[in-house]
């Protein structure tokens, strides 16, 4: 669990200190390679939960990662190609990467109930930070009116997932006691 | 462009007629009713239609999405983004419904006599 708090603080920090120049966030190429890979990373998890998952509620849950952070890829990749923008790896995309072999790798490790508990809570944590990068930095920097608008768009997808995975965690804590 | 129109007010008019047969076969005054699903919710929330009325849902969110009633009175199985799913209400009575995928999305439809 450590390895994946510690992922993340890095994730966040880097968004929020300023791996970019003073004054200025991410290019419009740069955020595209940001989300992309933050839906990527998730989908990701997904697979393993809906593979090595304990419960069913978990094991769905993984299903529906994949199903949505896959169409807002689709989505995400339709419209690159439209704005012929093509995306730039950077610190925090390849930070986002990084976190989620991480989280993958600290997976693979667990069992059983264990599992359901360190996916659910990781899929708290990330969905938290993924929503404060778009609102404190992804959504506010985006040049392209369409970039922004597709952001703002899947918003509520994130905000619906986290409440999703929050009510999860709930559920599993109390089926631990 | 002439002939296009014409095609478009053949469909029109072809629409109108197989309404009007089946809503005379369902009630004299049947309507159509479209809930939105956008933003990952059901708008709006709630609705309350005749028995006989149909009810379309349209998914305007970039994900798939359910309008799936308790004990499945009603059940829209995947809505994929852009498409919508359409129901007769048949039975009066009140209907909670959520998605199945997001369970944070409730809804309730409520069909009178």
């Amino acid at each position: 669990m450590k390895t994946i708090y510690t992922a993340l603080t890095g994730f966040l920090l880097i968004l929020a200190t300023g791996a970019w120049a003073q004054g200025s966030g991410p290019t419009d190429p740069q955020i595209a390679a940001i989300v992309v890979t933050a839906n990527q990373v998730d989908i990701d998890a997904g697979k393993l939960a809906k593979v090595k998952g304990h419960s069913a509620d978990v094991k769905k849950f993984g299903q529906l990662m994949i199903t949505d952070h896959s169409a807002v890829n689709k989505s995400a990749s339709e419209l690159v190609q439209k704005l012929h923008v093509t995306p730039e790896s950077n610190a925090t995309s390849e930070s986002l990467k990084k976190g989620g072999e991480e989280n993958l790798a600290a997976l693979k490790k667990l069992h059983g109930h264990a599992f359901d508990q360190a996916y659910v809570d990781h899929e708290v944590t990330y969905h938290q930070s993924v929503l404060d990068a778009l609102d404190t930095t992804l959504i506010p920097s985006a040049q392209n009116a369409e970039l922004k608008a597709l952001m703002v768009k899947v918003r509520p997808a994130f905000v619906s997932h986290l409440e999703h995975a929050k009510a999860l965690q709930s559920k599993l804590n109390e089926s631990a006691k | 462009m002439r002939p296009a129109r014409t095609c478009c007010a053949i469909l029109a008019g072809a629409w109108v007629i197989g309404g009007s047969v089946s809503a005379v076969s369902a009630t004299p005054a049947s309507k159509l009713y479209v809930v939105t699903i956008e933003n990952m919710q059901f708008t709006p929330q709630k609705l309350t239609v005749h028995v006989g009325d149909r009810v379309e849902w349209t998914n305007k969110d970039l994900v798939p999405h359910t309008a799936t009633a308790d004990a499945k009175a009603f059940d829209s199985a995947s809505i994929a983004p852009n498409a919508s799913w359409k129901f007769v209400a048949r039975h009066a009575g009140d209907y909670g419904y959520v998605c199945t995928f997001h369970p944070t999305m409730k809804g309730m439809l409520t069909v009178v006599k």
